[in-house]
């Protein structure tokens, strides 16, 4: 599967701003997408586009902590980078509670932004990654069939075929088969690596 | 006789100075001895000394008084020719026939210069109170007007990086730097009009009344109550009408009345409501009158009923900070301008204020 490229997403009512901000990413090769509010921002979200939000904490209408929340709420995972003003301290504080990846105090240096952007992009890839993983795992444990899944629970727990075949009342040969199709369909080389791919979906 | 500080004068029928009092002679600026048997009338000016004779004929034809039994403020004449008020009562001598009169006057001068004064003073007093009020109006919206020049602040600092960045690379985006380029020039000219409309609110506010429209100067509000309103996650809506007549003002006065009923509505809107929910609307219309009418409307939670009734009276706050100056001021300053200024409930909630402006052809 193809990755679609990420987009800088940067929503602030002051067109001066996120116009600046629009010219200041494209001398450094990164593309962003100016939005005016916050729902112009849900308009058109789509969860499934990498990328990363730079988002102004206040605006009329639905503020920057509003639309965090609505995106919490979402279980979205796009990182937010907020912008503040002066004073705006203790609303940073709050919307890094929630979650946010980072905050900045307007006027902030170019370089602190596009750093704060580009590891922001990085996080997302990671988390994009690792999502990807979980949902290729459990594709792949839906595609099981309910015996094969005993098979699995029993083969994580390091027994071995013998023991397995007496345990659910088969022939050893069909404990193999079962074990190979358990192999094939979770794309595992090893029963240690099966291991690592149960664990790491019981943790997401 | 000569032992009064007032002037006292005996007239008699036809209005000759019979006796004076040496205080009368030094205010009138006489030699001693030299007024006796003089007309009266040497002590007015014009036109009264003309029609004197007269008005004293009328009397002993009519025995109708104007003068007489009530103190009255001339003008009168010393020997030089300078004239001073004075204050004037005649009284009739008990039992004389043919009539004589008994004057007593007071020079008025030094009174009146004092009256002046204080008058000076309460002005000078008011200019000054107004001024204070708007300092305290625009510490209060400081933070506001910080946040508002921060923007084009940050959008400069950003188009200028964003210039370097370009103009760094092997072949330079020259359209890139152009458009970076115009917007620092729109961004700096932006900044400029934030500056010049916090200086039009802090001048002296001392200007001549103009003919001015009312749009006008809401529109040159309209920026920095923005600025505010942003602070309190308060949306302003502005309904100007553009066909409300024009009106003979201070600017700056009528500025600071509109500043503090908005900045009214943005607290009240913001205490009287979660984020997103917080309206202010600020219209201007033509009222069925022909005159010139600014509603500063907002949704909070209204003007409770305790105070309603007290409002405009000074030092009255409801605010944490308040000077308590704002409304009894707007008040104030609507009616020096022959208008007016009154609460009006809002539907369903909230408080709307309506100042009303005499349209200049009335005023003129």
């Amino acid at each position: 599967m193809k990755e679609k490229p990420a987009v800088v997403y940067i929503v602030d009512d002051d067109a001066g701003v996120r116009s600046s901000i629009r010219l200041l990413l494209r001398s450094v090769g990164i593309a962003a997408t100016p939005l005016a509010s916050a729902q112009e921002f849900l308009a058109q979200y789509d969860p499934a586009q990498p990328g990363c939000l730079v988002l102004d904490i206040r605006m009329p209408a639905m503020s920057g902590m509003e639309l965090q929340q609505q995106l919490n709420l979402r279980g979205a995972i796009i990182p937010v980078i907020f912008i503040t003003g002066h004073g705006d301290v203790p609303m940073a504080v709050e919307a890094m509670q929630h979650g946010a990846f980072d905050f900045l105090q307007k006027p902030f240096r170019d370089q602190d932004l596009i750093d704060r952007i580009q590891k922001a992009l990085a996080r997302d890839r990671d988390n994009r990654a690792a999502l990807q993983k979980h949902d290729g795992i459990r594709a792949s444990l839906a595609s099981l069939t309910p015996r094969e899944r005993e098979v699995l629970e029993l083969l994580t727990q390091g027994m071995q075929n013998k023991v397995m075949a007496a345990k659910l009342d088969l022939s050893q040969r069909t404990v193999e088969i079962h074990r190979a199709h358990v192999m094939e369909k979770m794309g595992a080389n090893s029963v240690a690596q099966l291991v690592r791919m149960v664990l790491d979906t019981k943790e997401a | 006789m000569d032992a009064a500080v007032d002037a006292v004068i005996l007239l008699d029928h036809t209005g000759h100075i019979q006796a004076i009092n040496r205080a009368g002679e030094e205010l009138f600026g006489w030699p001693a001895g030299e007024l006796a048997g003089s007309n009266i009338n040497v002590l007015m000016p014009e036109p009264d000394r003309s029609a004197h004779d007269a008005y004293l004929a009328r009397y002993l034809r009519t025995r109708e008084s104007h003068i007489i039994g009530m103190g009255r403020e001339l003008k009168a004449q010393r020997r030089d020719g300078s004239v001073f008020p004075a204050h004037v009562s005649v009284g009739l001598v008990a039992g004389a026939e043919p009539p004589q009169f008994v004057g007593f006057i007071r020079d008025m001068t030094a009174h009146h210069e004092h009256i002046a004064d204080v008058k000076e003073e309460a002005r000078r007093s008011v200019d000054q109170l107004m001024h204070v009020s708007r300092m305290a109006t625009m510490g209060e919206m400081a933070a506001g007007i910080a946040h508002e020049l921060n923007q084009p602040l940050t959008a400069i600092a950003n188009y200028a990086r964003a210039s370097e960045r370009f103009l760094g690379r092997p072949e330079p985006e020259l359209d890139d730097v152009r458009e970076a380029v115009r917007e620092i020039a729109n961004e700096a000219l932006r900044a400029g009009a934030i500056i010049r409309r916090l200086r039009q609110l802090v001048r002296g506010g001392d200007e001549a009344r103009e003919i001015t429209a009312v749009d006008s100067l809401i529109e040159e509000l309209r920026l920095l109550t923005l600025a505010d309103a942003r602070m309190h996650d308060t949306a302003i809506r502005f309904d100007l009408h553009g066909d409300t007549p024009g009106v003979s003002v201070h600017a700056t006065q009528i500025t600071q009345a509109l500043l503090n009923l908005i900045r009214n509505a943005v607290e009240s809107a913001a205490a009287g409501n979660p984020p997103g929910a917080r309206e202010v609307l600020v219209r201007s219309r033509r009222s069925v009158a022909g005159d010139c009418e600014i509603g500063v409307c907002d949704n909070g939670a209204g003007v409770s009923p305790e105070i309603r009734d007290r409002m405009f009276e000074p030092f009255l706050t409801t605010k944490k900070r308040g000077t308590g100056l704002g409304l009894p001021m707007s008040r104030t300053i609507a009616e020096a301008h022959g208008g007016s200024l009154r609460h009006e409930p809002c539907q369903p909630r909230g408080a709307c204020f309506i100042l009303t402006l005499p349209r200049a052809e009335a005023v003129a």
